[in-house]
């Protein structure tokens, strides 16, 4: 599935793009397929907007960004639950995790969308992998940030996917725990043959990345 | 299992005792709108249907009314008979034709004797409330079938019989008992036996053949005699029908009192009908309201869970027809303890009227379980429209 942004300029940052250069804002790119992508961006260039935008959580901007033939503005419901379960996964950097199920429920909760395509035991392998199985009867809102960022990439796992959008997922993760999230996602991408648009605040090498942009 | 997280997820957060309440509400709503209707249909069965096809209620003997002014222009014209006719109230109608010429009937025993001057009335076949296959007269005939009012017998049995010491006389007996007819009349007479073959509870007067009828009144009547009938008699869906008695009382027409009654107790009923259809519509207005303002307090209470639901990945659709199952499934219930209750009143409605000889049907009318469809109809729809617009606007405000 090719990704392109055609002029994408949020309404937020209207004033902002036209004064400072950006490698997106503003300019048609393209993505191809299972490239992975690095997007480094300061502090205040709308790193969480370009996420935002991406998945479609809003859609207050000009220009435009297309999933092959899908243009992300006027998809509607249907399409974009299909493009959510099939095509495109997430792990935002606010993590979004329902604070009253248990870790395993907020996974279930993404799995059984697409139940055939992956099972419960995976999700206990992953949780071993990344050293999260003791939490995962617990409810998350009391497990530790770090805790949440990697319960929140297993539920990205748990799909088919495309492209998978990352908003910094290491931020609250040692280093240990960052090289075998890394292991999992770079897996994951590989077993799907999908692109990954990871963005941070600096320069960093977790993947082989085959774009690194500057927002 | 997704199911069981989506319940977990979306509660009724919007608490118990106000869902509670809305689905008394809807359950009050609901039995009033089909007693309504229930009532409705067993008040036209009662009117209508073959077991109570009431003699009485159904057949109208209409004539003029008497008055200073018409006395002894008492026919109906051709004109009035057409008019009568054309109304819709008005299935057929029969005209009644009186004898004009005389007659007797005399005892042939000497044990039982009797003798009275007496006239005749015809009326067409299908009028005749007695099913004998004796009701038939030509000029071969051995006798002549008569067909006697129920109230001449009840006469004769509980008043004239103790007043003149004789002995009382049960249906069958006055059916075996044979006497003489004699008809007299443009200097003719005929004398021929006659034979009491049924009693009449819709016509109050001596019945013979049609055709007897146009026999003797073409025989014995001079052909210059006004032949224009004075009573016809009417064959009504409804009685109680207040177009009826109206049309009636401005002809000057008049009918038995007793049947047009029916006319005031309709009237009773159906504003019975109505406040209680009035009431349960208002009801089932609010009801809805409420229901749909919980709903909407539900999904409010929610639309964090369900907006990152649909984040996820989750169709609004798929997640309205969560939403749908939960809300509607209780209203199916609602309706369906609904027509239990209506039809257990109905049952016992019909044991208590079958010991007053009225014959109701034990089971709700098909009308009661269209209007118990409807409801449900209407109140899926308020549903999925209630449901369909908040969670968009959920989304909308993300």
């Amino acid at each position: 599935m090719k990704l392109v942004l055609d002029q994408l300029i949020p309404y937020s940052l209207k004033d902002k793009i036209g004064r400072s250069g950006s490698a997106i804002w503003n300019q048609t790119i393209s993505f191809s397929q299972s490239k992975y992508v690095k997007v480094e961006a300061p502090s205040g260039t709308g790193k969480t907007t370009l996420t935002h935008l991406l998945y479609r959580v809003r859609s207050d901007y000009t220009g435009s960004i297309k999933y092959d033939q899908l243009d992300l503005k006027s998809s509607n419901d249907n399409e974009l639950a299909s493009l959510r379960q099939n095509h495109l996964s997430i792990v935002f950097q606010d993590l979004r995790l329902f604070p009253d199920l248990s870790a395993r429920e907020n996974i279930e909760v993404k799995r059984l969308l697409t139940p055939n395509f992956s099972s419960q035991d995976q999700i206990d392998e992953m949780a071993e992998a990344i050293g999260v199985s003791s939490i995962l009867e617990q409810k998350i809102r009391f497990c530790s940030y770090g805790e949440q960022q990697r319960i929140a990439i297993i539920r990205a796992l748990m799909q088919p996917f495309d492209w998978i959008i990352l908003d910094e997922p290491f931020s609250h993760l040692d280093q240990k725990n960052i090289q075998h999230s890394v292991q999992l996602i770079d897996a994951a991408c590989k077993k799907r043959n999908a692109g990954m648009i990871i963005m941070g605040l600096n320069k960093d090498d977790y993947f082989q990345y085959q774009k690194e942009l500057v927002l | 299992m997704l199911q069981q997280l989506l319940k977990k997820l979306i509660k009724n957060s919007a608490g118990q005792t106000k869902f509670v309440m809305a689905l008394i509400g809807l359950s009050v709503a609901v039995v009033l709108i089909l007693s309504a209707v229930q009532l409705q249909s067993n008040y036209y069965e009662l009117l209508n249907s073959k077991n109570n096809q009431d003699s009485i209620a159904n057949f109208l003997v209409v004539n003029k009314a008497l008055t200073d002014q018409n006395v002894g222009a008492s026919s109906l014209s051709e004109l009035q008979l057409a008019d009568l006719k054309k109304q819709p109230f008005i299935e057929s109608i029969g005209t009644l034709t009186a004898s004009r010429y005389k007659a007797s009937i005399q005892s042939n025993s000497e044990l039982f004797p009797f003798y009275t001057d007496i006239a005749f009335e015809s009326v067409p076949e299908e009028f005749i409330d007695v099913n004998t296959k004796e009701w038939y007269w030509d000029e071969h005939s051995n006798y002549l079938p008569i067909i006697v009012p129920n109230q001449f017998l009840d006469f004769y049995n509980f008043q004239y019989s103790f007043s003149q010491n004789l002995p009382q006389l049960t249906p069958q007996v006055v059916k075996m008992v044979s006497f003489k007819v004699t008809i007299q009349g443009t200097g003719q007479s005929i004398s021929m036996n006659g034979r009491v073959v049924g009693f009449s509870n819709r016509i109050s007067s001596m019945l013979v053949p049609q055709s007897f009828m146009n026999w003797a009144n073409g025989k014995f009547v001079a052909s210059s005699t006004n032949q224009q009938p004075s009573r016809v008699i009417i064959r009504t869906k409804d009685p109680g029908n207040p177009a009826l008695s109206n049309y009636l009382k401005k002809e000057g027409l008049i009918t038995d009192a007793d049947k047009t009654r029916f006319s005031k107790y309709r009237q009773i009923v159906d504003f019975v009908v109505n406040i209680s259809g009035i009431t349960g519509l208002l009801m089932l207005s609010f009801a809805l309201l409420i229901f749909s303002l919980f709903i909407q307090l539900t999904i409010a209470s929610c639309k964090d869970e369900i907006a990152l639901l649909i984040l996820l990945g989750n169709a609004p659709k798929s997640l309205g027809k969560f939403l749908m199952k939960r809300f509607f499934t209780a209203n199916i219930w609602i309706v369906l303890l609904g027509i239990v209750f209506i039809s257990i009143a109905q049952y016992s409605l019909y044991s208590w009227l079958i010991d007053k000889q009225m014959m109701l049907s034990p089971f709700i009318s098909i009308y009661t379980l269209a209007a118990a469809i409807l409801l449900l109809l209407v109140i899926a729809w308020m549903n999925y429209s209630t449901i369909q617009k908040y969670i968009r606007l959920q989304q909308a405000t993300k």
